[in-house]
C-alpha cells in the first residue's frame, strides 16, 4: 500500500529517542506486523516536542498525530515527559474548540522493552485515523492555480 | 471626584519616576489615548472614564531601563503579578497607581449601538452612556456596550498596586458565568466549529496587532511568527498561515495570559481571538485549579508538574 | 464636457447587478460590524453609507501574489545541470470596483507614480490596474479621523477615480472623469443627468468644509522632517505609544511595500510578492543581523517621513498620504498621524 494508492493515510509519529523509538525498533526486530501509515520522526525526549509541532503537522497534510516518550517516573532526563503530559493534555483539549477532531491526536508512553504494546498503539491509532478519514483541509501549494488573484 | 484623586497621586508619584503612563482624550469623542506624561504641566491632560480601555502594563517590559509609573485597573493589575511570576519587570522600579474600576465601554459596541455614525459627545451618566450623533442623542446602558470581559468581571480592585485611588469594591458578577459563552460555543458541532473559526481567521491580515498589544507576547521581534529560518509560517495569505498564527500566539499564553482582551480589543477585522484564550483559560482552572496573574509567587503551570496529575488521565485508544 | 448619468435610489442595486455581467465586481460588504471589499454576489449587503475598514487596494495589489511557479528539474544524465521551468500568468480579468471613496481611489495614483513608472514598470500591477475601472463614491460626510483637505485632496476629488458618484437626495449622480469611465456610463445606458449637476456640486463643497483640518498647509514640510531626522527624542515621544504593530499600514490605501519569497517544498516552489510593513523590526533587518531601525522610533519616523518628505521630494510636491484617517481610527492605541504632522510642523529646528 502507498500513499499515491490513497489507501495510506499519513501519520506522523514523534517518538522519543530513548524509549519509544526503541520500542518501535523492539516491535520490528521481533517482527510484530503493524501499519506502515506511521512515518516516525526521533526526538530526543517528549518534552522536546512542541505542540505546535503537531498543529503543524495536522495543518499541513498529517491526518494524525502520535506523539510517544518514556512512562512518567522513567524520563532519560527525569522530567521532560511531565513537562510534554502538562502540555499535550492541553493542546488535546484546544483542538475540538477549534474544530480539529482531537481524535486525531494521541500521545502516549512506550518503554523500549515495550515491543507489544508498541504494535498495539500504532495498530489501535492507524485504525482511529482510518475510520476518520483523511483530515478536511486547505489545498497543498501544487494543487493552486497559478498566479491567483484575489 | 476619582479623577481628582488620581491627579493628586499622580502629582506624588511623578517626581519618583521618569515617566508616567495613564489615559487622556484620543482624536474623537470615544477614544482615549495612552498619555506619557514626564511633566507636571502634562498631569491636566490626564482623564478617567469607561473610555480607558487599555491595558497599558504592555509598555513595561520594554521600559526597563526607566523608573515607570503606571495606572491600572483590576484586570491590568494581574499583568504586573504575570510580570512578577516572569521576572518580565523590576517590581522595584515600578509605581502602581491601581483604579477600583466597575468597566469599560467596548468602542466596537458603541459604534455598533449608533448605527456607525459619527459621535460628537459622550457623557456618562449613572449606568448609562449618553451618546450624541448627527442623527441626535441616545441613551445606552453601559452593561450593553461592555467588552465581554467586563460583564464578567471577577476582580474590580487591582490585586496589586503601591497606591489606590478610592476604596476597594467588591465583584458583583456571579463566579458561575465566568466561562458561559465557551460552554455555549462548545455545544456547537465539531464542522459548526470548524467553520466559524475559518470565517473568521480568513479575515486575518496579520498585521499582528492582536500580538504587539498583548502584555505577555514579549518575544514581539523575535517571534516565531516573523522567523523565516524554521518556516513556521509562510508569506502566503491562505487560511493554513492565519489559523496556524492565531495557535502560536494562543499557545504560547497558555497558562500566561491573564485574559485583558487587548488581543481581541485592537484587531481591526473583528475576528474574536480572545475566546480561545478564554478556553484555554478555562482548561486550566479544571486541570490545575489555577488561574493565571493572581499570586506574585506563583509558577505558571505550564513551567511545572507534578509526578502524580490527579486530573490527566491516560487516554485510551 | 465629461458626460453624466443618473441613478435613482431604487435602481442602484439593478445597476451595481448590470455591471457584474460585463466583469469581476468588487463592492463593499457588510460582514458583521465591518464593510469590507467582496466579490459581488447576489443575497450580499452591500454598504455605501460609511467608508470600508480596508481600501480596496487588494484588488489591484494583492496582499500575496504569487508572481511565478517554479520547478528545478534535474538532469539526470549530469546532475550538475539544473534547468528551472518558470510559468508565470500575466492575463487578469477585467474588473470593476464600485462604491470605493476618492481616497482610495487616489491610492492607485499613489501606486502608480512608484510601479508604472518608466524604466521599472512592474507587469503584475500594470496588468491589473489597466483592467481595473474604479467607481468612486464621493464623501457626503467626514468620517472620525479623516483630513483629505488638509493633505490636498477632497472629497468628491476625482484623480484615480474613472467615474465619481454622488448621492442626492433622489439618486446617484454619475460623472465620467477617464474614457475607462465614459465607457461604461455608455454601457449602462443611464438618463443624462446634468440637471443634476448643480446639485451634486453644492453637497461636494459642503462635504468639503465640514473635514476637519489640523494643519493649514503642507508647505515646508518635507524640509522640516528631514531637519528633524535626528531628533531621536523627538520620535521617542511621539512614538511613546505606538505598539509597533502592522495595522496602520496594512489599512493604508497608500501604502505599498512589498517583501518577497521562495515558498519551496521539493522541487516545486512559488516566488511570492506579499505586503510588508515598515513599522516590523524585520522589515529593516539585515542578513548579518544588523538592523539599521532597531526602535520603533525610528519606524515610525519613516513611516510620517516616507509620506510627508521621501515621496513628495521624488515625485513633484505629492504627499503620499490621502487622509483617509483609516491609520488613526483603527490604531489600536489611538497613535494619530495628522497630529505628529502638525508636532513637525511646529517643531523648533
Amino acid at each position: 500500500m502507498s500513499v499515491v494508492a490513497e489507501k495510506e493515510l499519513r501519520i506522523i509519529g514523534f517518538l522519543c529517542n530513548w524509549c519509544s523509538y526503541g520500542g518501535a525498533d523492539t516491535a520490528g526486530v521481533s517482527r510484530f506486523k503493524q501499519p506502515t501509515d506511521l512515518r516516525i520522526i526521533r526526538v530526543p525526549c517528549s518534552g522536546r516536542v512542541n505542540p505546535l509541532f503537531i498543529v503543524k503537522a495536522l495543518l499541513n497534510g498529517a491526518d494524525g498525530v502520535l506523539v510517544s516518550g518514556c512512562h512518567p517516573r522513567d524520563c532519560h532526563y527525569s522530567e521532560g515527559n511531565y513537562y510534554a503530559r502538562r502540555r499535550l493534555e492541553m493542546l488535546k483539549r484546544m483542538l475540538p474548540f477549534l474544530g480539529i477532531d482531537e481524535r486525531r491526536f494521541h500521545y502516549t508512553w512506550v518503554s523500549a522493552s515495550e515491543g507489544a504494546r508498541w504494535q498495539k498503539t500504532v495498530t489501535d491509532f492507524t485504525k482511529v485515523i482510518h475510520e476518520l478519514g483523511p483530515m478536511n483541509r486547505q489545498p497543498a501549494v501544487s494543487d493552486k492555480p497559478s498566479a491567483k488573484i484575489t | 471626584m476619582t479623577l481628582s484623586k488620581l491627579k493628586e497621586l499622580v502629582q506624588q508619584v511623578l517626581p519618583e519616576v521618569d515617566v508616567l503612563i495613564g489615559y487622556k482624550q484620543g482624536f474623537d469623542p470615544v477614544h482615549a489615548t495612552p498619555a506619557f506624561v514626564t511633566k507636571p504641566e502634562q498631569i491636566n491632560d490626564l482623564i478617567w472614564n469607561p473610555l480607558c480601555v487599555h491595558n497599558l502594563c504592555s509598555y513595561l517590559p520594554f521600559m526597563k531601563d526607566k523608573k515607570v509609573g503606571v495606572i491600572v485597573k483590576g484586570c491590568d493589575s494581574r499583568t504586573i503579578v504575570q510580570y512578577m511570576q516572569e521576572k518580565l519587570i523590576d517590581r522595584t522600579k515600578v509605581r502602581v497607581i491601581g483604579i477600583p474600576c466597575r468597566g469599560v465601554i467596548s468602542v466596537n459596541k458603541v459604534l455598533h449601538a449608533v448605527n456607525h455614525q459619527p459621535i460628537e459627545s459622550i457623557n456618562f451618566e449613572g449606568g448609562n452612556l449618553v451618546v450624541k450623533t448627527p442623527e441626535g442623542p441616545k441613551t445606552i446602558p453601559m452593561d450593553e456596550v461592555m467588552p465581554a470581559k467586563c460583564s464578567i468581571c471577577q476582580y474590580p480592585t487591582p490585586l496589586n498596586y503601591d497606591h489606590l485611588v478610592g476604596e476597594a469594591i467588591q465583584s458583583d458578577k456571579p463566579k458561575e458565568k465566568v466561562f458561559e459563552d465557551i460552554k455555549e460555543f462548545e455545544k456547537l458541532s465539531l464542522e459548526e466549529r470548524r467553520k466559524y473559526w475559518e470565517k473568521e481567521f480568513d479575515r486575518c491580515i496579520r498585521c499582528y496587532a492582536c500580538r504587539n498589544a498583548c502584555p505577555m507576547c514579549v518575544c514581539q521581534d523575535q517571534c516565531l511568527a516573523e522567523s523565516r529560518d524554521s518556516h513556521w509560517t509562510s508569506q502566503r495569505d491562505d487560511l493554513t498561515e492565519k489559523y496556524m498564527f492565531h495557535m502560536i500566539h494562543s499557545l504560547h499564553l497558555a497558562g500566561r495570559c491573564i485574559e485583558c482582551g487587548e488581543c481581541e480589543r485592537v484587531c481591526p477585522m473583528e475576528i474574536p481571538v480572545a475566546k480561545i484564550k478564554k478556553k484555554i483559560g478555562m482548561e486550566l482552572k479544571e486541570l490545575f485549579d489555577y488561574v493565571p496573574g493572581i499570586n506574585p509567587e506563583d509558577t505558571p503551570p505550564m513551567y511545572t508538574f507534578k509526578a502524580e496529575e490527579a486530573t490527566i488521565q491516560e487516554h485510551k485508544l | 464636457m465629461a458626460h453624466s448619468g443618473f441613478i435613482p435610489k431604487d435602481n442602484l442595486n439593478s445597476v451595481i447587478e448590470a455591471l457584474s455581467k460585463k466583469a469581476r465586481l468588487f463592492v463593499p460588504v457588510e460582514e458583521g460590524d465591518l464593510v469590507l471589499f467582496k466579490p459581488f454576489a447576489a443575497g450580499q449587503t452591500m454598504c455605501f453609507s460609511r467608508p470600508a475598514n480596508l481600501p480596496p487596494k487588494a484588488v489591484i495589489f494583492p496582499q500575496s501574489d504569487v508572481l511565478f511557479d517554479f520547478n528545478l528539474k534535474k538532469d539526470m544524465e549530469n546532475l550538475k545541470k539544473v534547468e528551472v521551468e518558470l510559468k508565470e500568468n500575466l492575463d487578469f480579468p477585467s474588473t470593476i470596483i464600485v462604491g470605493c471613496r476618492p481616497c482610495d481611489a487616489q491610492g492607485f495614483r499613489i501606486y502608480d507614480r512608484v510601479y508604472l513608472e518608466a524604466g521599472a514598470t512592474d507587469p503584475y500591477y500594470k496588468g491589473r490596474r489597466e483592467k481595473t475601472t474604479i467607481i468612486t463614491l464621493t464623501c457626503n460626510a467626514p468620517s472620525p479621523g479623516c483630513f483629505c483637505t488638509s493633505v490636498g485632496r477632497g472629497p468628491a476629488d476625482e484623480d484615480g477615480s474613472d467615474l465619481l458618484m454622488t448621492e442626492l437626495p433622489k439618486g446617484y449622480y454619475l460623472e465620467a472623469v477617464t474614457d475607462k469611465g465614459e465607457a461604461v456610463l455608455k454601457e449602462l445606458g443611464l438618463a443624462d443627468g446634468s440637471a443634476y449637476r448643480e446639485e451634486a456640486e453644492k453637497a461636494q463643497e459642503s462635504a468639503a468644509k465640514a473635514v476637519r483640518k489640523p494643519f493649514a498647509s503642507l508647505e515646508k514640510t518635507p524640509e522640516k522632517l528631514i531637519g528633524l531626522f535626528d531628533d531621536q527624542q523627538f520620535w521617542e515621544a511621539e512614538a511613546a505609544k505606538c505598539i509597533s504593530c502592522g495595522a496602520c499600514t496594512y489599512l493604508c490605501p497608500t501604502c505599498y511595500c512589498f517583501n518577497i519569497t521562495d515558498e519551496q517544498a521539493g522541487s516545486r516552489g512559488e516566488r511570492i510578492r506579499s505586503w510588508d510593513a515598515c513599522m516590523f523590526a524585520h522589515f529593516t533587518l539585515e542578513a548579518s543581523g544588523h538592523n539599521p531601525r532597531p526602535s520603533k522610533a525610528q519606524r515610525l519616523k519613516n513611516r510620517v517621513g516616507h509620506k510627508f518628505s521621501y515621496y513628495p521630494t521624488r515625485y513633484k510636491g505629492v504627499t503620499a498620504c490621502c487622509g483617509c484617517g483609516r491609520c488613526i481610527r483603527y490604531c489600536p492605541v489611538s497613535v494619530d498621524i495628522s497630529e505628529i504632522v502638525a508636532h513637525v510642523q511646529g517643531a523648533q529646528g
